[in-house]
């Protein structure tokens, strides 16, 4: 049956055909094109189903790993880039809970051959990391699912929003094997270093599209239950959200390796993506889940790619290393700063909206306190966001670009890298077309 | 002409120029000229064909229907005199930063200012409002941090945090009144609506208060204004704290009434320590920039005690000396970041014997001087007159206290005649050039102008403003 998962998954397979051949991206972008037509058609097997909101994200998540395949340097991950589509189809339409738990443990087993690219050790050590944490969580998983099944629970059914005893305790472990992928703390001690440390494309798609991928699925595998039975855990919830965003918004603070800044924001992301789920019984929380998932999807991916070009092209690592780099490439530093502006929350940028809606979704659930210290939370991570522009545009250029001007002069051209500057153009109109026309995104609920 | 594009061609326009406009091309001052011309004539425009009462309605787009977050534009009196004000400040600026280096991103960065700030004044959603609230940080960020003086760095990060934590409170309160009245529609939302109007009042205002800004939340204020470059200040003090100033009377006065009322004293009370409190520290000060700022927050915390009276009178009085304080204080910070510019030096004891050296200049100064003390026949007296009578009939006799602020003022800014304009000439003034480029002069002229001819016909002034509030009263505002 032709969908929009058979097409990846069989291109995923043939692309192995084309490998160390000039073929392979017009091929894989040419199926990530008639993924994107057919997002929306269902798989065709029982416990998946799609809905309006699956449509659109599906179809957000083949843009944006059309934007991933676009950037230089990236053959060798391409196969994997459309597993990893495939698989996060099957995640987002799974409806029962076996369907969830095997495209769960499909989408991190294929993370996991993303990640063993392994060059260097320091990649090498953030693999393991991820492979342990990984393997961890899977563990936790399916004790929950062993538990849901004692208590009376069946696997290839919706869950039930009325389980209790065994089964409510099963699925609340299932929930806290998940939240080791979405990197809530105190589960979220791998994503630091894996983040950092293995190849940045590949850290942006395992935060950017994975992560999201897997908070949408989840949540609507688990908003029913949580919409019934919070009132037993909506203060361990919020707890964990403000917990998560809190240290990870101060911890960012205090770094000087862009990486992990970038690396904490996006735990400090998780926490407000946490939030959707405190306000899961306000009938915002589902499009709130939404928009984060998809601002975050575009800006998140966006800014690990760019720092990605960034360590191939000039070798940046520090903050130090960006000073001036609004002079020395002003497409790059543009492109960098209106992300780094949407995922601080500035408005006209779908990162704005998104808090926005989450936040919305918890004040309308009644807690109005939590969505203050979100709020204060989101301004304070400004600081680091506008500590990185700092760098970029008001500091004395650094030496780094004092080379490349030479280069230039000697080589008398720039280096090439239309494509990435395509692919960034590709997520900054998603950025800007969310943070300033909403309808699409209410309408799909 | 669709009103939109007044928010929308400043942003494209700025993002085009910037991009493809080569660094320092002279044409771009004229075009940010031309634009903000433009808007000039529209907003005159839009005065003109302002119904008598209520809202004029402009626009309406981008619906969602299910969280009514609508584009919708609409001006009365009150938005159209901000955004007139707004738009000679912007052609003011452009002309007093003639000789800026780095131009194409500077007037970039000026003219997408003109955007957010229009949508400010002429948006009722509350969350298209705090969009553009927001957004006007962003290139304030830019021009302070990028054109700045030493302490730019700081200055600008904190500008940034500083309102930005603070318009976080806002946002908060427009959730709780969305919850609570399922609009966003600030022309509908009344405040018996509302069933937490207490927690709203206090979000709102120690949100706009950091703005405007109020003691104790003015200490970014100082940094911004000392380490921007002059013409930046003269839009921070002219525009930027206008709009938080805007808000308090639209959003906190007008809309909640009933808690206004029963806070005042909060209002009345930090208003004055405002003004006491930086007055003093303008004389304290030593920076001549610095004790400048000190003297546009002291102007402000008179704002502030005519927005607590929360009356007719008291409103009217504090939207004149919003625009008198505009006028006012944008010569002192252009004549002070000038002669920093000139001198290298901030200090007020460097810059003795100005006098002989700058004759139109320390003109000019003296006239601002003497109007920001509030000399009669300029726009200050007037200014501090009706605000000392509207506080006087709202709060008793006490306010005579008020008339001893303005004393401080004299103070501080007589004893820096006798320090700057006529002490012996130093050193530094003596071997400094103080020749200033014509265009940037005439802008001080223009100030100078302004100043003299609505402190001779402030009716010219009052009688628009009167009309706002007018139409406010009557449309179920105040009472």
């Amino acid at each position: 049956m032709i969908s929009a998962f058979s097409i990846l998954f069989a291109s995923a397979l043939l692309s192995l055909l084309f490998h160390r051949t000039i073929w392979l991206k017009p091929f894989t972008l040419i199926a990530l094109v008639i993924g994107m037509c057919l997002s929306g058609t269902a798989i065709g097997i029982s416990g998946f189903e799609t809905s309006q909101a699956t449509s659109l994200f599906e179809f957000i998540l083949q843009w944006v790993l059309f934007a991933l395949v676009l950037h230089d340097k990236n053959e060798t991950s391409i196969t994997q880039i459309l597993f990893i589509g495939a698989a996060s189809i099957a995640l987002l339409q799974s409806s029962t809970l076996i369907s969830f738990v095997i495209s769960f443990e499909a989408l991190s087993i294929i993370s996991m051959v993303l990640v063993s690219q392994i060059r260097t050790p320091d990649q090498a050590e953030g693999a393991i990391k991820m492979f342990i944490a990984g393997a961890i969580s899977t563990g936790i998983l399916l004790l929950g699912t062993a538990f849901y099944l004692m208590g009376g629970g069946m696997l290839d059914k919706a869950i039930d929003i009325h389980a209790d005893g065994f089964a409510s305790m099963g699925i609340v472990i299932m929930l806290f094997g998940v939240f080791y992928k979405l990197t809530i703390v105190p589960m979220h001690g791998w994503a630091m270093d894996t983040y950092t440390l293995i190849r940045h494309s590949h850290a942006g798609l395992l935060t950017g599209v994975a992560k999201t991928v897997v908070a949408v699925a989840t949540f609507k595998i688990f908003s029913g239950f949580l919409a019934v039975q919070i009132e037993m855990g909506i203060l361990l919830l919020a707890f964990l959200s403000v917990l998560t965003m809190t240290l990870g918004n101060f911890l960012a603070l205090f770094q000087t390796q862009i990486s992990r800044i970038l690396a904490y924001s996006s735990i400090a992301h998780a926490g407000y993506i946490l939030l959707a789920f405190v306000g899961v019984k306000s009938s915002y929380a589902s499009t709130g889940l939404l928009y984060m998932a998809i601002a975050y999807i575009f800006m998140q991916t966006a800014v690990f790619l760019l720092l990605d070009t960034l360590a191939h092209r000039y070798n940046i690592k520090s903050l130090d290393d960006l000073n001036g780099l609004g002079k020395a490439n002003r497409v790059l530093a543009f492109f960098f700063t209106v992300q780094l502006f949407s995922l601080a929350g500035i408005p006209l940028l779908a990162g704005f909206l998104a808090k926005a809606v989450v936040f919305y979704a918890v004040v309308d659930a009644g807690l109005w306190y939590i969505v203050l210290i979100a709020l204060l939370n989101s301004a304070l991570s400004v600081g680091y966001y506008a500590w990185i522009i700092k760098h970029i545009y008001f500091d004395k250029p650094s030496t780094l670009f004092a080379q490349e001007q030479t280069d230039k002069h000697k080589t008398g051209k720039y280096a090439n890298e239309k494509l990435s500057i395509l692919s960034q153009s590709m997520l900054l109109l998603g950025t800007v077309f969310f943070g300033i026309f909403a309808s699409l995104v209410f309408s799909v609920i | 002409m669709n009103p939109v594009l007044m928010i929308v061609a400043p942003i494209v326009l700025s993002g085009v120029l910037a991009l493809f406009l080569k660094k320092d091309t002279p044409i771009i001052k004229y075009i940010a000229l031309g634009f903000f011309s433009f808007m000039l004539l529209f907003s005159i425009k839009l005065l003109s064909s302002l119904p008598k009462v209520g809202y004029l309605d402009l626009a309406k787009m981008l619906t969602v229907e299910k969280w009514d977050f609508v584009l919708s534009l609409q001006v009365d009196h009150l938005s159209v005199i901000m955004l007139i004000l707004t738009s000679v400040l912007l052609i003011l600026v452009t002309l007093s930063s003639w000789t800026m280096k780095g131009s194409v991103g500077y007037f970039s960065l000026l003219i997408f200012f003109a955007g957010p700030i229009s949508g400010v004044f002429m948006s009722t959603n509350f969350l298209w409002f705090f969009i553009f609230w927001e957004l006007t940080l962003v290139p304030m960020f830019f021009l302070v941090g990028i054109w700045g003086a030493e302490g730019r760095i700081y200055a600008s990060i904190k500008f940034f945090l500083y309102t930005h934590v603070a318009s976080m409170f806002i946002l908060l309160a427009f959730f709780l009144i969305y919850k609570e009245t399922g609009t966003f529609d600030m022309t509908l939302v009344k405040e018996s609506m509302l069933a937490s109007p207490v927690l709203i009042w206090w979000l709102l205002f120690i949100g706009f208060a950091v703005k405007m800004p109020i003691f104790p939340f003015h200490t970014w204020l100082p940094d911004a204004h000392v380490q921007a470059p002059a013409p930046i200040s003269v839009l921070l003090a002219g525009v930027l704290l206008k709009m938080g100033a805007y808000a308090m009377i639209r959003m906190v006065v007008l809309l909640l009434p009933q808690q206004t009322e029963a806070f005042s004293w909060v209002i009345l009370t930090l208003g004055l320590i405002t003004l006491f409190y930086a007055g003093f520290m303008a004389l304290y000060e030593t920076h001549l920039k610095k004790m400048v700022a000190y003297s546009s927050i002291s102007h402000m915390g008179l704002v502030t005690v005519a927005i607590g009276t929360a009356s007719y009178a008291g409103l009217s009085a504090g939207v004149y000396e919003m625009i008198g304080h505009a006028l006012i204080i944008s010569p002192l910070f252009l004549i002070a970041g000038f002669l920093h510019q000139r001198t290298g030096s901030w200090y007020i004891k460097d810059m003795g014997g100005l006098m002989q050296k700058a004759p139109y200049l320390s003109t000019i100064f003296v006239l601002a001087g003497l109007a920001a003390l509030g000399l009669p026949a300029t726009m200050g007296f007037v200014a501090e007159l009706s605000i000392l009578i509207a506080s006087i009939e709202r709060f008793g006799m006490g306010m005579i206290l008020i008339a001893l602020g303005s004393m401080i003022g004299a103070g501080y800014i007589i004893w820096t005649f006798r320090r700057v304009i006529y002490a012996e000439q130093s050193t530094l003034i003596e071997k400094s050039d103080f020749k200033m480029h014509r265009i940037e002069f005439l802008a001080l002229l223009l100030f100078a102008l302004g100043i003299v001819v609505f402190g001779l016909f402030p009716s010219l002034l009052f009688d628009t403003i009167n009309t706002a509030f007018v139409a406010l009263s009557t449309a179920g505002g105040i009472g």
